[in-house]
């Protein structure tokens, strides 16, 4: 790809006199206000794409913090509360043998939301400085990034689920901790953050670079 | 391509600032964090003061599980469980919410929650399920501060700030007594005892008691504590009486008080009452309240004080009005002998109350009192309280014509009242031996006896002759009724009273005739005549034998003989009499048989022989008979003497042979022999009189 994209020269949208929309990629002539079938806003280059997505990004990491700190989990069984945070909870299902769920828990709650934040982090940073990677890689890192964020809600999700199914009065109950709502916050921004990044920037910075 | 076209230029807007680059969005960020500072700021600060509460032991504390909690509501956890310093505590290390830290002073206290079953019921099952957890309890009054404290092993019974007083009881034995006993006031729960611990002396048993509000207003210094554990069992005049009070009395033991006399003043915190062991006995104790006021005196006693006890009543004109406060030995207990004798002193308090003077009349004015009283007679004398127990009481009392004495107000410890002896130890020993006596008495025997004679008396009354009895003692008692009605009966006594003045007459008459001086003579001589019947009684056996003898000699005269004999010659004669030939016979002949007939008759009835077998028995008419017949005797003899001299002349006229003659020689010899058998008793009678008595 390096090859390729040295090789090639990208003719982007905006060198050819286009501008695509972002909500259903229909292609207009610059210019051009309102896309016509959708109606959303056009605009070649979103200039505050970076600061928004540092803005989201920012307030994903503040609310990962209490996230781990605080308890993710209530569980009251026969009147005895536990208070279950995030990894917490991973090391005890790796002290009952879980070792499969603890790794997904893990990796789902803990690696996806982290590598999110270096991810988004690095590729905001790479627009202004462009490092030695590819754009084609960096389209495909923030590519994964989109896809990839909405699974780190797999937590919240068992959060949720238990908290409806398990209330059994005395007997079990699960209740949702702080940590879950910050977490479920913390995931949303991270979306948030990686939706306003125009990934179409990482090719001008390439090509600001390149020239 | 040739004309240079001018670039297009980049137009930007002018740098704006800084700021105006910046977009809203950053708003959600700084949201954010805010939010979360303030969620962290709020657990920071909501997290509480983490406080140390060491117990004996954790059992089921766990760290980060066990729960702190006040009226049943978490306000904290505990974080770690440790020990200290030389492993003798386990301290918990437990966050507590910061709105009840303030009052977490002096007053708090910290318990472990466990399941427990006591009489009073079940309490603490929620721990079953969810484990142990601590309570903490404390007034509502916000103190200094404390971080550390002692936790308790049991619940404290009575939960601080609670309103009540609180005071302590002291009683003998604690085993009436145990924690969280009710205390009951007019059969109302109004307290609780807590755990009962001994004095240090070890002499006595303490324990706390609270007694809530309102009720807790009732105690007052007239109020008595006693014992309602257990149940009453009473046997008396009005039989058997089963007292149980409530349950768990019963089981754990319970109090009840009540004011026994008016005006009690009112108590403070901590006061200390004595538990009686019933109420009887706490009503009794009305002056072993405790004397606040009272004045002491010291009364030295020379009876030994063995039976009295610290704690006995003190009497005046036997109303209580003290108590015995110390019993002691000491010498110089008078002043004005100090280095005398050691002598038993009892140190009493007396109650200005009792005595009827005001409570607040210092110590001088009872005093004054007292010293009065002395000099008037006033003394302390032991005395025994009841009839069988031989616990001593101090009697004030009045001794008329005592030996002068005045209160030494000088006296050590007290004022000393001066005491007089006892009387009462010659009445204990004497009620010992009454008692010995009625121990030693067989009443077992007596018993048996009397039980024996009932089933007799009891055949005897169920009998029909007794039954029977009623109406002839109803007979009985008619006829002398009819007796007594009877006007002889009824002269009778006027008789006797004729007869006693006839009596008292002749006493008098005897009296002037000098008659005493002769019935003395007379009653002399009897003397003597007894004195001679009683030596004639000494010889009597020997009479009596003689007697027998004198019959045996009777039995062997033969007089059966002779009367047969006798009967034989009359009938001989008789037939010689009726024959014809006899009737010719001369008339002498006739008039001798008829003399013969006559001497037989005579001799039939001069009855000697008749007499004498019939007269053998009593010895006196025997001899009267004899000597009667011993007169006759001689004439008998003679008349017999003729007859057998006139009968030879008869026999010797006859001369010849013949039936006739035979049977006239038969007879006339008969008679001859018989003549001859009675003369010769005759001559031995006449010879020696007695013989016939005596036999010799």
């Amino acid at each position: 790809m390096e090859n390729a994209g040295r090789q090639t020269q990208i003719l982007t949208a905006r060198d050819a006199g286009l501008v695509g929309c972002r909500v259903c990629a229909k292609v207009h002539l610059r210019g051009t206000a309102k896309c016509v079938r959708c109606g959303s806003p056009l605009r070649s280059r979103d200039t505050h794409s970076l600061q928004h997505a540092m803005a989201w990004l920012f307030a994903g990491l503040v609310m990962y913090i209490p996230a781990n700190i605080y308890p993710m989990l209530l569980t009251t069984t026969l009147g005895q509360t536990t208070e279950n945070t995030i990894i917490g909870g991973v090391i005890d299902l790796m002290h009952h043998g879980s070792y499969g769920i603890a790794a997904v828990v893990f990796v789902a709650s803990v690696l996806i939301p982290i590598g999110k934040f270096i991810a988004i982090i690095y590729l905001a940073l790479s627009i202004e400085r462009p490092g030695s990677t590819s754009p084609h890689r960096r389209q495909q890192l923030f590519e994964v990034v989109e896809f990839i964020g909405r699974w780190s809600m797999i937590d919240v999700f068992v959060v949720a689920i238990l908290s409806a199914l398990v209330q059994l009065q005395a007997l079990a109950t699960v209740n949702p901790g702080i940590a879950a709502i910050s977490f479920a916050l913390s995931v949303v921004f991270t979306m948030l953050s990686a939706l306003s990044f125009d990934s179409r920037t990482i090719w001008d910075s390439n090509r600001a670079a390149k020239a | 391509m040739t004309n240079p076209e001018p670039s297009e230029m980049d137009i930007e807007a002018p740098g704006r600032p800084f700021w105006r680059n910046l977009s809203v969005i950053w708003l959600v960020p700084i949201l954010a964090l805010v939010v979360s500072l303030g969620v962290a700021w709020q657990s920071y600060s909501g997290r509480g003061e983490l406080i140390e509460i060491s117990f004996k032991d954790a059992g089921g504390v766990t760290a980060g599980e066990t729960t702190l909690r006040y009226r049943d509501v978490v306000i904290g956890t505990v974080e770690t469980i440790r020990f200290n310093g030389d492993l003798s505590k386990v301290i918990v290390s437990a966050r507590v919410d910061q709105s009840v830290v303030p009052y977490l002073d002096e007053s708090a206290s910290f318990w472990v929650v466990r399941p427990q079953v006591t009489t009073r019921g079940i309490s603490g099952l929620s721990t079953v399920l969810s484990g142990v957890y601590i309570t903490g309890d404390w007034d509502t009054k916000i103190g200094t501060a404390k971080l550390r404290f002692d936790g308790k092993d049991v619940a404290p019974l009575v939960a601080p700030g609670r309103k009540g007083t609180r005071i302590t009881l002291r009683g003998d034995d604690g085993n009436i007594l145990s924690a969280g006993a009710p205390i009951i006031f007019k059969g109302i729960e109004v307290g609780r005892l807590e755990e009962p611990r001994l004095t240090d002396s070890g002499n006595s048993v303490l324990v706390g008691a609270f007694i809530d509000a309102p009720q807790d207003k009732r105690l007052t210094t007239a109020t008595r504590f006693w014992d309602t554990s257990g149940f009453t069992v009473k046997f008396g005049a009005q039989g058997f009486a089963l007292d149980v009070k409530s349950l768990s009395s019963l089981l754990a033991g319970g109090l009840e008080f009540a004011d026994i006399y008016e005006g009690g003043q009112p108590i403070p915190d901590g006061y200390v009452y004595t538990i009686y062991p019933d109420e009887e006995t706490a009503r009794k104790s009305l002056a072993n309240r405790t004397i606040s006021d009272g004045i002491n005196l010291t009364i030295p006693f020379d009876d030994a004080i063995s039976g009295l006890a610290v704690g006995a009543p003190v009497r005046f004109g036997g109303v209580q009005v003290g108590e015995v406060s110390a019993i002691l030995a000491r010498s110089g207990a008078n002043p004005d002998n100090p280095t005398g004798p050691v002598q038993l002193v009892a140190n009493v308090v007396i109650d200005p109350v009792q005595m009827g003077m005001n409570e607040a009349s210092g110590n001088g004015e009872m005093l004054d009192f007292f010293a009065g009283e002395v000099e008037k007679g006033l003394r302390a004398k032991l005395a025994t309280e009841s009839l069988f127990s031989g616990a001593l009481v101090v009697d004030l009392v009045r001794v008329e014509n005592p030996t002068p004495a005045t209160l030494r107000r000088d006296g050590q410890p007290y004022p000393i009242l001066p005491s007089v002896p006892s009387e009462m130890s010659d009445f204990t020993a004497t009620a010992e031996g009454v008692l010995k006596r009625i121990n030693s008495l067989p009443i077992e025997e007596l018993m048996t006896q009397t039980t024996e004679l009932i089933s007799s008396v009891n055949k005897i009354v169920s009998s029909e002759s007794t039954q029977a009895l009623p109406d002839e003692a109803r007979a009985i008692l008619s006829n002398v009724r009819t007796l007594i009605a009877d006007d002889a009966t009824q002269a009778l006594p006027g008789e006797l009273r004729a007869a006693v003045a006839d009596l008292r007459a002749v006493v008098t008459d005897l009296r002037s005739a000098g008659a005493i001086e002769s019935l003395t003579s007379a009653l002399k001589n009897a003397d003597r005549i007894a004195a001679n019947v009683a030596t004639a009684s000494d010889q009597f056996p020997q009479i009596v034998e003689q007697i027998r003898t004198l019959t045996e000699k009777a039995n062997a005269l033969k007089a059966d003989e002779l009367v047969a004999s006798a009967q034989a010659l009359i009938d001989s004669a008789n037939k010689l009499v009726d024959s014809d030939s006899t009737r010719a016979l001369p008339a002498s002949l006739a008039s001798a048989l008829d003399e013969v007939q006559k001497i037989l008759v005579d001799l039939r009835e001069g009855g000697a022989i008749t007499n004498v077998n019939a007269t053998l028995d009593s010895a006196r008419k025997a001899a009267d008979s004899v000597a009667s017949s011993v007169d006759k005797l001689p004439q008998l003899t003679d008349r017999l003497n003729t007859l057998l001299s006139r009968a030879d002349t008869v026999l010797s006229a006859y001369g010849e042979r013949s039936d006739f003659n035979d049977e006239t020689v038969a007879t006339l010899r008969e008679i001859r022999d018989a003549a001859a058998a009675v003369s010769k008793l005759a001559r031995t009678i006449e010879r020696n009189p007695n013989s016939l008595l005596i036999g010799k």
